[in-house]
């Protein structure tokens, strides 16, 4: 990865905390506010495969667990697992159709919700378990649901990759929407 | 290097991922580290406090906007109610101040701590909870300010919760709705005292240890009781019995309590300067 590319994937993460901290925590649905930095790796795992979603899920998740005080590194670890199962899809890249995209980052993000609250019990945050989960399922599948099509396509962007390709290792040299 | 078998490089990744984010989370549980934790998390509050005071004040009255259109009625209804309970509460507070002083005296002499006597810092509330799964909210003041963590925090009414996170401009405060927060209360004439567990944010307090035959009236008060160890002073309003009442065959009441504080309404609050006496 260039230089270029490593800046436009900083940006991009920085951009989407900023969302996340100042206008997503505020925007409570039902007590439930969205998580943008969940849908991070799973656009970077539709759109790059399971290793860069692995990757980007393990950064995303550290900065969430920041400004959190869920258990330490639970984030971390995770949106690791989230952005690599999303990679092994392989949704994005298989082409298909439109809905592809927010349809796997609905079931993804309620897959990571839910493995969340159920990871913190079992490191002894029994209380993550029944606290009004499944309106943040809901709520965070939904919303990054809507978000994943333009998210995905920044992922793309700050991988350069100009299109669906069959096989992520096929360096894709075309330029960027 | 080049060599390596491509189809087993992301396996290879997410292990190392899983055990990074696995050490961590181990390191962080056992508690070694969390001192470099915590100045880890107040720094990144540090670095984003600009930024999200630039975001929060163009935002803010965006939302104040559409939030007072969409209830401009009710507002003005709900002017006129607090005018005339302001009206009640002037005579009320001329009436208790003479009682005040008296029982200020009395605890003056019998060497007690009170908690209106305890200095306070007051903060201004910029954010809600950063997740999901905690009760929580942020102060736009740190430790520069005087604020440390482990102090309690109030508002006008009542408890409120206890700074977790100091850093130099912010901190973040444990609300006492988090499922994760027990508070000492005490309660009644006889000065019966229990625990109340919070329940998640928007759910009433739970108060467990209550005995079947001590007598609990609805709209009853309770306190923290400040015992010897505890994490708060003593006699700071928590909330206000909401039900209570003995399941068929327990042993205990079940009781919960409305929070005195409007917790989902925060703007402003008071810091206790206030650490537990070990």
């Amino acid at each position: 990865m260039t230089a270029l590319l490593r800046g436009r994937v900083v940006l991009i993460v920085a951009v989407v905390l900023i969302i996340q901290q100042a206008l997503m925590d505020a925007l409570k649905v039902r007590g439930a506010h969205p998580d943008l930095m969940l849908l991070l790796p799973i656009a970077f795992g539709l759109v790059g495969g399971s290793e860069r979603g692995a990757a980007m899920g393990f950064v995303s998740g550290l900065l969430a667990d920041l400004f959190v005080g869920t258990p330490f590194g639970l984030s971390a670890l995770v949106y690791t697992l989230v952005g690599f199962g999303v990679g092994m899809t392989g949704g994005d890249r298989l082409g298909g159709g439109w809905w592809v995209t927010p349809l796997t980052a609905t079931l993804a993000s309620a897959a990571g919700v839910v493995l969340y609250a159920g990871l913190g019990a079992a490191v002894g945050e029994g209380q993550m378990l029944h606290a009004h989960l499944a309106t943040v399922t809901i709520v965070v599948a939904v919303v990054n649901g809507l978000l994943a099509a333009p998210t995905a396509r920044l992922a793309r962007w700050a991988m350069n990759l100009g299109r669906p390709s069959g096989a992520w290792y096929t360096p894709v040299r075309s330029e960027s929407r | 290097m080049a060599l390596t078998r491509r189809s087993t490089r992301p396996r290879f990744t997410l292990l190392l991922l899983v055990l990074a984010a696995v050490t961590i989370i181990t390191i962080a549980y056992r508690g070694h580290a969390d001192s470099v934790i915590n100045s880890i998390k107040g720094d990144a509050l540090d670095a984003f406090a600009p930024v999200q005071s630039a975001v929060g004040d163009v935002t803010r009255p965006i939302g104040n906007f559409f939030d007072g259109a969409a209830h401009y009625g009710s507002l003005q209804s709900e002017n006129a109610r607090l005018r005339a309970e302001n009206s009640r509460l002037q005579t009320q507070a001329l009436q208790s101040a003479d009682a005040q002083a008296s029982y200020q005296a009395l605890l003056k002499t019998l060497n007690l701590p009170w908690a209106q006597n305890i200095p306070t810092v007051p903060a201004e509330v910029v954010a809600n909870s950063a997740s999901n799964f905690e009760a929580s909210i942020q102060l736009n003041k740190g430790r520069d300010d005087g604020i440390d963590t482990g102090m309690p925090v109030v508002s006008g009414s009542g408890l409120v919760g206890r700074v977790v996170v100091a850093s130099r401009s912010r901190s973040t405060v444990l609300l006492v709705t988090d499922p994760t927060s027990n508070v000492g209360v005490r309660f009644g004439p006889a000065g019966n005292l229990a625990v109340a567990a919070g329940q998640g944010t928007g759910a009433p307090v739970r108060v467990d240890l209550i005995p079947p035959q001590v007598p609990v009236d609805k709209g009853e008060l309770m306190y923290t009781s400040g015992l010897q160890q505890s994490i708060y002073p003593p006699g700071v309003p928590i909330g206000t019995v909401l039900t209570s009442g003995v399941p068929r065959g327990s042993f205990e009441q079940a009781v919960t309590l409305a929070p005195v504080a409007d917790l989902a309404r925060l703007q402003f609050v008071a810091v206790m300067q206030w650490a537990p006496k070990s």
